[in-house]
């Protein structure tokens, strides 16, 4: 009963890694951008959701539609202004200390706008669940998890089935080969960035609905989801999902045997694992050979 | 700029200080033996840095101890002057603090600066110059555990004995009522831990079986792992070495798995004025270790409160009570001693505290030779969403519910 229990928690919860994780890796794809400050934006959406609730009224999931171009508009802001301007060579280092002092004025603001007490979104149905064979099903739980599988399969349609999407992912592929045949890298670049902080509004909103925030959070979010996404192969979307899925999964079901310490543990063993003996990640594409 | 006000400050202290120094040298300064000079207590406190928001609580707490002393005529027919300094919540720093207290500006008694980190170092240098030294906040093992003889901990229990009320209760129990098995869930901290396995112990003695026994990291995101496995043994007790957000979590996390014991005790959390928002007002019957509360009836608690919301115009939490209380043991040394001065009266006022009680806002204390207070923590539940204290019998606000009704 507890294993069943402890499946359908670990399914749940890898849903929710999973989304959590693709922006972060779309960032990477895209421009070889580490960015450290996604979990901070997912918190403040997270906060913008709790605050709307809290002071409109409205239900965290219609926050998204304030924050999802909100937050699209200041990806490309962010991208056009700030992480252009690294020079090409060191960008992917300097772009760790760029996006690090980006998550500290996030927190910072936070801290100054909301201060630091805990927040938690109250809803009629936060402690709601049914049953399934005896094992439980939290309804915010599975809420966040049908917002991943929706945002996922929408990310995943637009890559494969619009122009923009061959745009991204040839300049995804092969920056130089991309600007050969005419497409326009930096804007294609800019909206890529933008729709990677996108997926950090659904995140944040899907984030809000079951946990107990407060500004400093993200640093407990952010080791976890870079270990995701470099499992999955740095800057392939289904590979951080895959990876999501089989990380949560690992992490849920060890909770039974081994205890809460060790099962986080998980991730940097597979983190280690990755860089070992599969650098280019063991389901994505094959960007990390090219470094 | 808080910071850089601190800084003109303590540079113009600093400037004072040398000033005052070297026309010390030239006169004949017996310091403080006149019987009207007012009695100088030194205290370091951590104004600024990590603890800046616990140090500014106890501030307050020594102020208003000190105000409300002054008021009724100071101690001995002598007024209490506070000299604080900013130790900056770091160690090596809380050192050279005392030291300059005690050795440069010849202070009449000192007392303790914030948490266990600050608190070891500076008993020690009270320890060397025989200095009688009580503190507001050093609860953990390590402070009783450094041979100190003048060290008194100012409050009613260390972490372990928290919820001995509790425990007491729990195994008085009728047979038949009297929960078989618990469950327990620990954040990995001295503090949060220290609460939930001294219960532990106790039950464990009693015959309570220990089903689960969980420690997560505060890093910790999710807590349904964890409530899967409290769920799945249908524990009668559910004990949280919890700070705040994880207790939070965790219960929420239990709600979803429709998981409901018999009775629930949380230390920090269910105090939090946030609490029962977060978990949607579920509250009724969840209990928790408290170590002060502006509602116990003790005598001098309601003064407190009183005086103190007038100099503040807010009501005390635990940290300005912990203050307060440190004063009014080193008052009740003060005057029962009839002295208070460097030399052979420290160790009068150390020999009176060992060997009596002292009432204070936060109940009668008492030490045993390690400096460890000798009593436990008030036990407060949700009863009609209001936290009240319910155990021990003699300051109870409200009866015990048990079992603790669906949440």
């Amino acid at each position: 009963m507890l294993l069943f229990q402890s499946i359908l928690l670990g399914l749940l919860l890898g849903g929710l890694y999973a989304l959590l994780a693709s922006g972060l890796t779309l960032y990477f794809g895209i421009m070889r951008v580490v960015m450290i400050a996604h979990s901070a934006f997912l918190i403040l959406a997270a906060y913008l959701a709790w605050w709307m609730h809290d002071r409109i009224g409205v239900d965290p999931l219609l926050s998204m539609v304030v924050t999802v171009p909100l937050f699209f508009a200041a990806g490309v802001g962010l991208q056009r202004l700030l992480l252009t301007r690294l020079r090409p060579a060191t960008l992917t280092m300097m772009s760790v200390l760029l996006t690090f002092a980006i998550a500290l004025t996030v927190e910072g603001l936070l801290g100054y706008a909301f201060t630091g007490t805990q927040r938690r979104v109250q809803l009629g149905y936060s402690s709601a669940s049914f049953e399934i064979f005896g094992a439980r099903i939290a309804v915010v739980k599975l809420i966040a998890f049908v917002l991943a599988v929706i945002a996922l399969s929408g990310l995943y349609v637009l890559m494969k089935r619009t122009r923009f999407g061959w745009a991204l992912r040839a300049t995804i592929q092969h920056r130089d080969a991309a600007r050969l045949l005419g497409i326009d890298t930096e804007r294609v670049a800019g909206y890529g960035f933008g729709i990677g902080l996108a997926t950090a509004a659904v995140g944040g909103t899907a984030l809000s609905l079951d946990t107990t925030i407060y500004p400093s959070l993200h640093w407990h979010w952010i080791g976890p989801l870079m270990a995701i996404i470099v499992v999955g192969g740095l800057g392939s979307v289904p590979g951080a999902a895959a990876a999501a899925m089989v990380l949560g999964m690992a992490q849920s079901l060890l909770q039974i045997p081994m205890g809460t310490t060790w099962a986080q543990t998980v991730f940097y063993v597979a983190l280690f694992a990755t860089l070992a003996f599969r650098p280019q990640g063991f389901f994505g594409g094959r960007l990390a050979q090219r470094f | 700029m808080p910071i850089n006000s601190f800084r003109a400050i303590s540079t113009a202290t600093a400037v004072f200080a040398l000033a005052l120094g070297t026309a010390g040298c030239s006169g004949d300064d017996q310091g403080s033996s006149g019987s009207s000079d007012p009695i100088v207590v030194g205290i370091s406190l951590p104004l600024t840095g990590d603890f800046s928001e616990p140090g500014k609580g106890v501030q307050e707490g020594y102020e208003a101890w000190a105000k409300v002393v002054n008021d009724k005529g100071g101690l001995l027919g002598r007024q209490v002057e506070l000299k604080i300094l900013d130790d900056q919540s770091n160690a090596d720093r809380v050192v050279a603090d005392y030291e300059q207290l005690i050795g440069k500006d010849q202070v009449d008694l000192v007392v303790g600066p914030f948490s266990t980190r600050l608190v070891v170092p500076s008993a020690r240098v009270a320890e060397e110059y025989d200095m009688l030294f009580v503190e507001p906040a050093g609860a953990a093992k390590e402070v009783f555990e450094q041979g100190f003889k003048n060290l008194f901990y100012a409050a009613p229990a260390v972490a372990n004995d928290h919820y001995n009320h509790l425990a007491e209760h729990i195994l008085a129990l009728p047979a038949d009522q009297r929960p078989k098995t618990a469950a327990y869930a620990a954040m990995d901290d001295p503090f949060a831990q220290g609460t939930a396995y001294g219960l532990k112990e106790k039950l464990e003695a009693g015959g309570v079986k220990t089903v689960v026994n969980e420690v997560y990291p505060p890093n910790t995101t999710d807590f349904s792992g964890i409530a899967a496995k409290v769920a799945a043994a249908k524990a009668d007790v559910l004990v949280g070495g919890s700070q705040y957000q994880d207790g939070v979590n965790l219960i929420v996390a239990l709600q979803q798995l429709g998981y409901q014991p018999k009775l629930a005790a949380f230390s920090t959390a269910p105090t939090n004025p946030e609490f029962a928002k977060a978990i949607g007002n579920k509250t009724t019957g969840i209990l928790s270790p408290t170590g002060y509360s502006q509602d116990a009836p003790y005598e001098s608690n309601k003064e407190f409160v009183e005086k103190f919301k007038a100099q503040f115009g807010k009501a005390p939490e635990e940290d300005q009570a912990n203050g307060y209380t440190t004063g009014q043991v080193v008052a009740a040394a003060v005057t029962a001693a009839g002295c208070a001065e460097q030399g052979e009266c420290q160790k009068k006022l150390v020999d009176w505290l060992h060997s009596n009680k002292v009432d204070t806002v936060v109940g009668p204390l008492s030490w045993d030779q390690t400096g460890k207070p000798q009593g436990a923590h008030m036990i407060q539940q949700w009863v009609d969403n209001d936290i009240k204290i319910v155990l021990p019998a003699d300051v109870k606000e409200a009866d015990f519910v048990y079992p603790k009704p669906a949440w």
